[in-house]
């Protein structure tokens, strides 16, 4: 089983959730976050005021997938995501040893 | 004698046989109400043929015991898997530990039946005592019934003991009550409106049902210690409000005896999936299979009834309770307002934290005057006091004769204002809409009266959800949420530059009324009917385009902000939907107040932040549009066909007149204003010098129209400056013939022109007589009043930018200062000193802080590098000797 975090532009949320959910992914998490990385942030002003932007605001999504859904789940995520500016995002791919269904304390894979 | 009698598996059987046939009954149509009563029954037939058999065995146990149904059980409500509350009340002779086996034989005997009992054993003169630490014990008390045993222990323990008991402490047991009430809905965030809603413990539900009858309870025992009649008033039922109250009770008691056939247990949890089995079983309404959200709706409907009437049982009670935090700040503002000697308000009174309306005099009743009523709704809104519950009965009973009296217009326009803007709009609001005063004046709200919209988020009804909307607004006004920290302040901030609150306030009011209507765009059927409401109100055209404009694209900046909000283009096609600061301000605010009212969780600080800075964002870039924005062939026809339409004939001159201004002169003027421009435009010949002078005691305001020539700007800001007034806000046009349009709005520092009227005139042929040329500004500037210059609150650091790219043909200018008296006479000198000619000016203050924005040019071009650096030392220079 692998785990995909995607760091990604808020604006490309929904889509990204559609391609997911359309190649078979059944469950994700979703957290509002900060961040950057090559691309910087810029400064505002408004009244005489600095308003600076250094952490600007993403997504990160995280889904675990079974081995065999990995690349597909990775292809679909770029597929929609990607405009080809600084500022897309990333993927990370880890292994997971376990997984368990609190309900009724499936484990493996037909826990996801 | 034997020790383990085993109940004949007959009567047990015969039990469960009757809960069968209970279940059956209620499935096909049974109430309630039925069900719970033979359920009680069937349990009373248990336990008194356990009893009597105990007894035969054991004769001992037939003398100074009393078997007593208590709480639920003693109301004979008892819900299919509810506890059975048993009392056995043991005379001061009997010995205990002799009868206690036997006891709990019988006792043991339930439970083998599948009853869940919850026993108690007692002697008399325990069971009478008060305990303050525990009141429900109390309460349980209160509705005892004798199901066997020795009568005249029951006799004496409800007809002297217990009496005695409740009379001497019926104060602490409803002072506990209250107590025990509040903290119970605080677990519930004090509302009713949840997903998945408990109807028993949930504020509209079975609890708060038992509440209010122990409230009665305890007043009519109140009232016989203290030997006089009943608070009448007070506990009186307004019309039709007993069987709305009897209906909803009727309706819970099905939802409940539902749910516990549906789970099998004690679990009151009207869950997701019980909703829609409720639904499709048709229960407690008059057809099956209906819809999830129209259930609920009935839900809501009833829940929010009993709610009602628990708030009215609940003053009831003699000792104060703790308050809110908005109750104490109310009471405070009620505390200032009885302080001040004020114009006495028309046909009701502020008592002690009341709204009550005055009695009838020779036959003026105030309660069938529409603007007594609205006025005390008003002084509700903005003090934050309860209505008393007589008016309430009084106020329901005289709305078919308001609806008749109600003039529409000007008047109440007025008086819907001061209810929206105060800080308790949110209780004034609710408390018309529950008494239906507010569908009389906006029948366009029943539509979303208890709407629910079905899904993982909306927590409110639409109707709901609207008054929370407000309640966020008017938060902000006190410096924000507690949750939403700094953001709070920002958002506050920007609800304090809005010059026109209560049309926000008012847009808050109808934005969902489109809900109500199937079909589409529920923005647009909304602003719809915002607008026969604005029609109703005789707005003003101005006015009317704000409200109307703010409704429509309620949702645009929603939209925006799911796109990238740091690409121009999302900017510049949302700023190209608002149009103007004000619009932004108040679509910032309703955006920010519309998230956080549909789910308490829903606005976290990461979308406030998002949506402060697409809030930056936008305003700057309206500001730097202004200058390249210019009404023209294509640009701005429909503005101007605005003005037009108001001298026909004259339609060729008036577009000659405004070419050329940019389009936020238009967006940002009525087109009467515009009209009366263009008027004095013509007028030039007599007199070059055109001004317009609207006195308020608050902001007054000043126009000039006149030909463009050096130092106007300077000159206008000097003649205002030599007068002692403090300039706010200020802006200057000029279209394609260099016809310029200044207007001034300010503050009189010294009060001269509101303590002496004759002074208007004065002022106004001062400013003529310097603008013309004949008096110097510099005479009148060294003849001036200096004021004590009072010590900043804040210090502000000056600022000067430039800004090369905003415009196609002018340099932005940006000034940001500490604001003070001479300030921007200082500042436009300079700019006119150094032979920069002001092609548009926004002038702007925010507290102490001074932002002024200019777009300039030198010789008809933008100004090279070194020129702004010299303008930029010689403005330094003007603003600090200005504030020596």
């Amino acid at each position: 089983m692998q785990k995909i975090e995607a760091v990604i532009q808020p604006s490309k949320l929904d889509a990204v959730k559609d391609a997911l959910v359309e190649i078979g992914v059944q469950g994700m998490t979703i957290t509002e976050a900060r961040g950057h990385g090559r691309q910087k942030g810029h400064t505002e002003f408004y009244r005489g005021r600095e308003y600076s932007v250094d952490l600007l605001p993403k997504v990160k999504l995280e889904t675990v997938v079974s081995d065999e859904m990995k690349d597909r789940a990775v292809e679909a995520i770029i597929g929609v995501a990607r405009t080809g500016t600084i500022g897309d995002g990333k993927i990370f791919v880890t292994r997971i040893d376990e997984a368990i269904r609190i309900r009724n304390d499936e484990r493996g894979e037909s826990a996801l | 004698m034997q020790t383990n009698p085993i109940p004949e598996d007959g009567i047990c059987a015969e039990y469960q046989q009757k809960m069968l046939a209970l279940r059956s009954a209620f499935e096909g149509g049974a109430t309630g109400a039925s069900t719970v009563a033979a359920r009680a029954q069937a349990v009373d037939q248990l336990i008194q043929t356990l009893w009597t058999r105990a007894v035969a065995e054991t004769p001992t146990l037939g003398q100074g015991i009393a078997l007593v149904a208590l709480g639920g059980y003693g109301r004979r409500e008892l819900f299919p898997q509810s506890d059975v509350d048993l009392l056995y009340l043991l005379d001061a002779r009997v010995n205990e530990a002799a009868v206690k086996l036997s006891i709990r034989r019988v006792s043991q005997a339930l439970w083998d039946c599948g009853i869940r009992l919850s026993p108690q054993t007692r002697r008399r003169s325990e069971a009478e005592k008060f305990e303050a630490d525990n009141v429900e014990y109390a309460l349980a008390l209160m509705d005892h019934r004798l199901l066997g045993g020795d009568a005249g222990v029951y006799e004496k323990f409800a007809d002297s003991g217990l009496p005695k008991m409740l009379e001497k402490e019926h104060r602490a047991i409803a002072a506990g009550l209250v107590s025990l009430t509040r903290q119970r809905h605080g677990k519930y965030g004090h509302t009713l409106f949840h997903l998945e809603p408990s109807i028993k413990e949930c504020p509209g539900g079975l609890r708060d049902v038992h509440v209010c009858t122990w409230m009665e309870t305890l007043g009519e025992i109140a009232a016989r210690a203290e030997k006089k009649e009943p608070t009448a008033n007070v506990t009186a039922w307004a019309a039709g409000e007993r069987e709305e109250f009897d209906a909803a009770v009727s309706f819970l008691f099905a939802v409940r005896c539902f749910l516990h056939f549906r789970h099998e247990r004690d679990d009151n949890t009207l869950d997701w999936q019980a909703q829609d089995a409720a639904a499709r079983a048709g229960l407690g309404i008059p057809r099956r299979d209906a819809d999830a959200a129209y259930w609920m709706r009935m839900y809501f409907r009833h829940a929010r009834v009993i709610q009602r009437r628990l708030e009215h049982m609940l003053e009831t009670a003699p000792t104060k309770e703790p308050e809110g935090l908005l109750a104490a700040v109310g009471r405070a503002a009620f505390g200032r307002m009885r302080r001040r000697p004020e114009t006495a308000p028309v046909g009701f009174r502020l008592e002690n934290g009341r709204a009550v309306l005055n009695a009838a005099i020779a036959g003026a009743d105030p309660a069938q005057n529409p603007e007594a009523v609205l006025s005390l709704f008003g002084a509700i809104s903005r003090t934050g006091a309860k209505l008393e519950r007589a008016s309430e009965v009084r106020i329901s009973q005289a709305l078919p004769l308001l609806s008749a009296h109600v003039e529409e217009g000007p008047v109440l326009w007025r008086l819907l204002q001061e209810i929206l803007v105060g800080s308790h709009a949110g209780r004034a609001l609710r408390t018309m809409h529950a008494m239906g005063l507010l569908e009389l004046l906006v029948p366009e709200f029943h539509g979303i009266d208890a709407l629910v919209i079905r899904d993982a988020y909306h927590r409110y009804t639409v109707d709901e959800h609207t008054m929370v909307l407000i309640d966020t607004l008017h938060g902000l006004e006190t410096g924000g949420s507690t949750t939403m920290g700094e953001w709070g302040g920002r958002f506050g901030e920007i609800l304090r530059d809005v010059q026109h609150p209560e049309l926000l306030y008012l847009a808050a009011l109808m934005h969902d009324t489109g809900k109500g209507r199937s079909g589409g765009d529920h923005a647009r059927e909304s602003a719809a009917m915002a607008e026969s409401v604005a029609a109703r109100l005789e707005l003003d055209a101005y006015e009317s385009e704000l409200l109307l404009g703010l409704i429509r694209n309620h949702l645009e900046m929603s939209a925006a902000l799911r796109r990238d909000i740091f690409d121009v283009e999302t900017v510049a096609a949302f700023a190209g939907k608002v149009q103007t600061p004000e619009a932004l301000r108040m679509l910032t605010l309703f955006t920010y107040a519309d998230i956080a009212a549909v789910h308490p969780d829903a606005l976290t600080p990461w979308k406030a932040e998002n949506l402060w800075r697409l809030f930056l964002a936008t305003a700057n870039y309206l500001d730097r549009s202004v200058d390249d924005e210019r009404v023209g062939a294509r640009v701005g026809r429909d503005l101007v066909r605005r003005v037009t339409v108001l001298m026909p004939g004259r339609k060729g001159d008036v577009e000659t007149f405004l070419e050329g201004f940019p389009e936020r002169y238009l967006r940002t003027r009525t087109p009467e204003d515009v009209q009366l421009h263009f008027e004095q435009s013509e007028r030039f010949a007599e007199d070059a010098v055109q001004l317009d002078f609207k006195h308020s005691p608050d902001i007054s305001e000043i126009t000039l129209v006149t030909p463009d020539r050096a130092m106007l700007f300077a000159d206008m800001a000097g003649v205002l400056a030599a007068w002692g007034m403090n300039i706010v806000t200020a802006d200057a046009f000029s279209n394609a013939k260099n016809v310029v349009v200044d207007n001034f709005r300010f503050t009189d520092t010294f009060r001269t022109l509101e303590l002496n009227v004759s002074e208007h005139a004065a002022f106004v042929a001062s400013v003529h007589d310097v603008m013309a040329g004949k008096i110097p500004v510099e005479k009148l500037l060294a003849a001036r009043r200096r004021g004590r210059r009072k010590a900043p609150l804040t210090e502000v650091e000056t600022r000067i930018d430039f800004d090369d790219e905003a415009s196609s043909h002018s340099t932005l200018l940006q000034i940001v200062a500490q604001d003070m008296p001479g300030l921007l006479r200082a500042v436009s000198q300079t700019i006119a000193a150094m032979g920069c000619n002001i092609e548009v000016a926004l002038i702007d203050t925010e507290g102490e802080t001074a932002i002024d924005v200019f777009y300039v040019t030198r010789a008809a071009m933008k100004l090279d590098v070194e020129q702004q650096t010299v303008l930029r030392d010689e403005l330094l220079k003007a603003i600090a000797a200005n504030a020596s």
